[in-house]
């Protein structure tokens, strides 16, 4: 493998990650981290979405007239968009009953346009689609923990299973209401933004 | 080719949309049928969760046509019945056909503007004991909310309610689905015929036997489901009373025939008679 394609991989699960370092898609991080069967999909959903609308707009990039990309891109996610969705209606019916609205919402993720607009058009289909895949997927590994904690802290349980034993809640623990709201995906988000920063300390600002 | 003239830009974009409509056009076509089945096993589930036939998570975990053996097992009699409580029109049980009126949101409007009204009965066999199963709709915080609310067969008593919704706050809102505590206040409780709220969703301690406790934290939602619910179940209430037994639960005594009894009271039960004088 080159270095460049081992770049294109390696560089959004962590040193770039579109949420942490871009803060792109922070909206749908907020909103979907509930739980993490939801979080699950969300990713999965945006990881395609992302993957294959970087490869038809890269297979696509010498032919778009420069004018109107913006509307050419958007009619094209909106399309893999739709399909996802309509896939997910048909077979996954009780997820998307809880995703619906914000599936919806990939459209107007800023993941997808910004990878399609800074590498999409100007690198070929391979590489483009690797780039949406692993952003995709560094937004979704994103995704996760946050939800990990939400849904531990929240509600007591992983995966809709109960995690935290009926005694401790009987001893007087109660959920933290807190954490299921947006907010506190916000403040969960910095504390993940903090900790990166201090691995990584080429991204402190002076 | 120059790419940014004027002529290939229209022809280009022309093309892409026809192109994108296509795909989407196949694969909406495509996956009709089965979302189509999907919706139905969903709204299945959510009468016979409200009818205590089993568990929300029991018929989730089922196929959809598992769901569909189970209601057209349980279903005696599915009807639409307009404002003033008379049956309009039959809604086939056969299990190949099976019809449900689930077009909520229109006869939502129409309660509003005093327009016609088709609204639909569904009555189960729970072990020799008729079921009512009524929808409910309404507006919550961020969307529709709806539900069904099972009636025993005095036609006041609860026997159950689900709730959905579209887009409430989870956690919050989202508990008048997922939080049992919240719909196992319903049952038991009796719809007042007479009263100005039939049964209500109330903040700061619920009195009486046709008032329910709201959820902290979701008043705007609580107060969504409680109005609707108060507006299907008056719409309701003409053909409620008609049917309801007087005084007692007892709806058909021995020996009496079928004659000048209401449809949906304890029918099988009179034809069981009139069989046996005949």
């Amino acid at each position: 493998m080159d270095s460049k394609i081992k770049e294109t991989i390696l560089n959004p699960i962590f040193k770039g990650n579109p949420i942490t370092v871009l803060v792109l898609g922070i909206c749908s991080s907020l909103a979907v981290t509930v739980e993490l069967k939801g979080a699950l999909v969300m990713a999965l959903s945006v990881t395609i979405v992302t993957a294959l609308s970087c490869l038809v707009l890269s297979l696509l990039r010498n032919t778009i007239p420069m004018r109107v990309r913006i509307i050419v891109q958007l009619v094209v996610v909106a399309m893999l968009v739709i399909l996802v969705d309509q896939i997910l209606k048909a077979y996954a019916y009780g997820i998307d009953k809880q995703l619906s609205v914000y599936i919806g919402l990939i459209i107007t993720n800023c993941i997808v346009m910004g990878r399609i607009e800074a590498f999409a058009l100007g690198n070929k289909p391979w590489p483009s689609f690797l780039d949406g895949l692993f952003n995709g997927l560094g937004y979704g590994a994103i995704l996760v923990i946050v939800a990990f904690f939400r849904e531990l802290l929240g509600s007591g349980t992983l995966f809709g299973l109960r995690v935290i034993p009926q005694s401790f809640y009987d001893a007087g623990y109660m959920n933290n209401g807190l954490v299921i709201l947006p907010p506190m995906a916000l403040i969960l988000i910095g504390c993940i933004i903090w900790v990166q920063r201090g691995i990584q300390k080429d991204l402190q600002e002076k | 080719m120059n790419t940014n003239g004027n002529v290939y830009t229209i022809v280009y974009t022309t093309i892409i949309v026809v192109v994108v409509a296509a795909v989407l056009a196949l694969a909406a076509q495509g996956l009709k049928s089965r979302q189509d089945a999907n919706i139905k096993a969903e709204t299945i589930s959510q009468m016979l969760t409200a009818a205590q036939f089993a568990t929300k998570d029991e018929l989730s975990k089922m196929s959809n046509d598992a769901v569909l053996d189970i209601y057209a097992d349980k279903i005696s009699q599915a009807f639409t019945v307009n404002a003033k409580g008379e049956k309009v029109a039959d809604l086939s049980t056969e299990r190949a056909n099976l019809e449900l009126m689930d077009a909520l949101k229109g006869q939502n409007s129409a309660m509003k503007k005093g327009g016609d009204l088709t609204l639909p009965v569904y009555i189960f066999d729970k072990e020799g004991t008729p079921v009512t199963v009524v929808p409910v709709y309404g507006a919550g915080l961020w969307g529709p909310v709806w539900g069904y609310v099972a009636l025993d067969k005095d036609l006041k008593t609860v026997v159950g309610a689900y709730f959905d919704h579209e887009s409430e706050t989870p956690g919050l809102g989202a508990k008048i689905t997922d939080d049992p505590a919240f719909r196992a206040q319903f049952v038991g409780k009796k719809v007042d015929f007479a009263g100005e709220a039939p049964l209500s969703i109330v903040k700061g301690g619920a009195q009486g036997e046709s008032q329910i406790d709201a959820i902290t934290g979701a008043t705007m939602t609580s107060k969504g489901l409680s109005a609707a619910i108060v507006t299907w179940l008056k719409a309701y209430i003409p053909y409620l009373q008609k049917v309801a037994p007087e005084g007692g639960m007892d709806c058909c005594k021995e020996g009496e025939s079928c004659e000048g009894m209401d449809e949906g009271c304890g029918m099988d039960c009179c034809k069981d008679n009139n069989e046996t004088t005949n």
